[in-house]
């Protein structure tokens, strides 16, 4: 298949199921207060977006991504490469880090209520929370991806230990971060959502889970299509960096 | 090891050779004592020579080389390059080159080249003209801003080669740089090492495991034991220079060879 082709199927698939999102339910082949039509919900979320107590959630919601995945991201590659690289550490920790890597993080969550309350700390925190050990895991994945031949060769052409940081373990770890960096965009995003639909005054996650609860279809779908386009955003601002980092990947 | 002690007076006595090893031994600690790696290695490089290491598997050549290079320091012993002791590695005094090409893959070529000099902090104008230089020098004219991904095996090790040379070391230690090659890149990249060699005037140590490519590169072959790795015989490979592909099917290639295998075969571990 050529590109066109290609993009060609892939709007009329699109197409396809847009349209049948608006049929079915007036159809009647899909209970309409269970699904809406498309055409109802594009204009709840028309009449959604222009109110401010809908644009303040979705900052919030931005703020809190964007503030926990700061503090994660560094937090555990730093942890994860200091780990890895000390011997007496990774034989300690590395065992316990892999059980409690395997917990669903959310049972945590109530303690975290009990800890920063429902407000804009406690989603940080627990987002970070659960994002850091993405990165740690995978950070001490990637120092062990370094050629041990690479470091070796290195030194026979008399390289400083701290050239061999960052002419070797850098760019050997990076491809490997930057994959690290998206996948943990998406626990990060997982994670202030749990969060905010959990316990939360505010956010969109918070605005989710009360109109499912009160049964309000309509802005429920306009929330998760404002909630899509907000995780792809972030998602793909990440893969753009990734692929300008990594033309010489393999 | 007689012969071994006069080999510097036949080749002029006085005259200082490029490495000298005396009384060298090493063990690796371990909980019950330790393994022995080398016993008591001497040898003496003259300068300018094609020294070949053959052995089998596990006998110490590689620890030897590195050893050579101040890359692993030994328990016991002494080592010169060039009259002095390799505490730490000097690549303007020694290059190496490893067994696999060990080419950055996030640089190119020639950045792969340039890599010793960027450490060294030389101006990039100059670094850049180096590296073609060494480039065409290993044959790869036009191939310098292709990564190790678009290379084959016998151009990366050409590139790996060139890296070796850029800061044109006296001293040029090889760890069976070849092994990873099919047979007949092999021997064109030893064709290829000794047309290098007999331009620039280097001293070469060269590790390997095979014995065709040993008597066919060296000027001579030191056979070492299995572990722990000992010198058991030097032999002198008397064939002319330039060597040529026909003469491996000489009569004298072929004792010389054989004398190296009948040595290996004496070993408790075989080859």
């Amino acid at each position: 298949m050529t590109r066109t082709q290609i993009i060609a199927t892939r709007l009329a698939l699109l197409a396809l199921v847009l349209a049948a999102w608006e049929l079915l339910p007036r159809l009647g082949v899909v209970n309409p207060l269970l699904l809406p039509p498309l055409s109802q919900v594009l204009g709840v979320l028309g009449d959604l977006i222009g109110r401010a107590s809908v644009q303040e959630a979705v900052a919030v919601t931005a703020l809190e991504v964007i503030v926990a995945f700061l503090i994660a991201v560094p937090l555990g590659a730093a942890a994860g490469i200091v780990i890895a690289e000390n011997e007496y550490l990774s034989d300690i920790f590395k065992p316990m880090l892999f059980y409690v890597f395997s917990i669903p993080k959310s049972i945590f969550l109530p303690m975290f209520i009990l800890l920063f309350g429902i407000g804009f700390q406690q989603k940080v925190a627990y987002a970070a929370f659960t994002t850091g050990f993405v990165v740690l895991m995978s950070a001490t994945a990637a120092v062990e991806s370094v050629r041990a031949d690479h470091v070796l060769v290195a030194r026979s052409y008399g390289a400083t230990p701290m050239q061999i940081l960052w002419r070797v373990y850098v760019p050997s770890m990076l491809p490997f971060l930057l994959e690290t960096l998206r996948i943990s965009m998406i626990f990060n995003f997982t994670g202030v959502m749990i969060a905010e639909m959990y316990a939360s005054r505010t956010g969109i996650g918070h605005l989710i889970a009360n109109w499912g609860e009160n049964f309000q279809m309509p802005q429920l779908f306009a929330g998760v299509i404002v909630l899509s386009a907000v995780a792809i955003i972030f998602n793909e601002a990440v893969r753009a960096l990734e692929v300008r980092c990594s033309t010489w990947r393999t | 090891m007689q012969h071994l002690a006069n080999l510097t007076e036949l080749r002029g006595g006085a005259a200082e050779p490029a490495i000298a090893v005396d009384g060298l031994s090493h063990v690796y600690a371990g909980a019950d004592g330790g393994v022995a790696a080398l016993v008591d290695i001497r040898l003496a490089v003259g300068k300018g020579r094609f020294v070949v290491i053959v052995g089998p598997s596990g006998c110490g050549k590689t620890s030897l080389l590195m050893m050579l290079a101040g890359l692993r320091q030994a328990s016991q012993g002494s080592i010169l390059c060039l009259g002095r002791p390799m505490p730490l590695p000097d690549p303007q005094r020694v290059g190496v080159i490893f067994q696999e090409a060990s080419l950055f893959p996030w640089l190119t070529a020639l950045d792969n080249i340039e890599f010793p000099l960027s450490l060294r902090g030389v101006p990039r104008a100059e670094r850049r003209q180096r590296a073609t230089a060494m480039l065409s020098l290993v044959g790869l004219e036009g191939f310098g801003e292709r990564y190790p991904h678009e290379l084959s095996g016998g151009m990366k090790q050409r590139v790996s080669i060139a890296r070796g040379l850029i800061q044109d070391p006296p001293l040029l230690l090889m760890d069976e740089p070849f092994a990873a090659l099919d047979e007949q890149t092999r021997m064109t990249m030893g064709h290829e090492l000794l047309r290098i060699w007999s331009t620039t005037n280097k001293t070469v140590v060269f590790v390997t495991h095979s014995l065709t490519e040993a008597v066919y590169l060296a000027d001579e072959v030191l056979v070492m034991s299995a572990r722990p790795g000992r010198i058991v015989d030097h032999i002198e490979v008397t064939l002319p220079r330039p060597r040529r592909y026909d003469m491996m099917a000489t009569s004298l290639f072929g004792q010389l060879r054989d004398r190296i295998w009948q040595q290996i075969r004496k070993l408790p571990d075989g080859a």
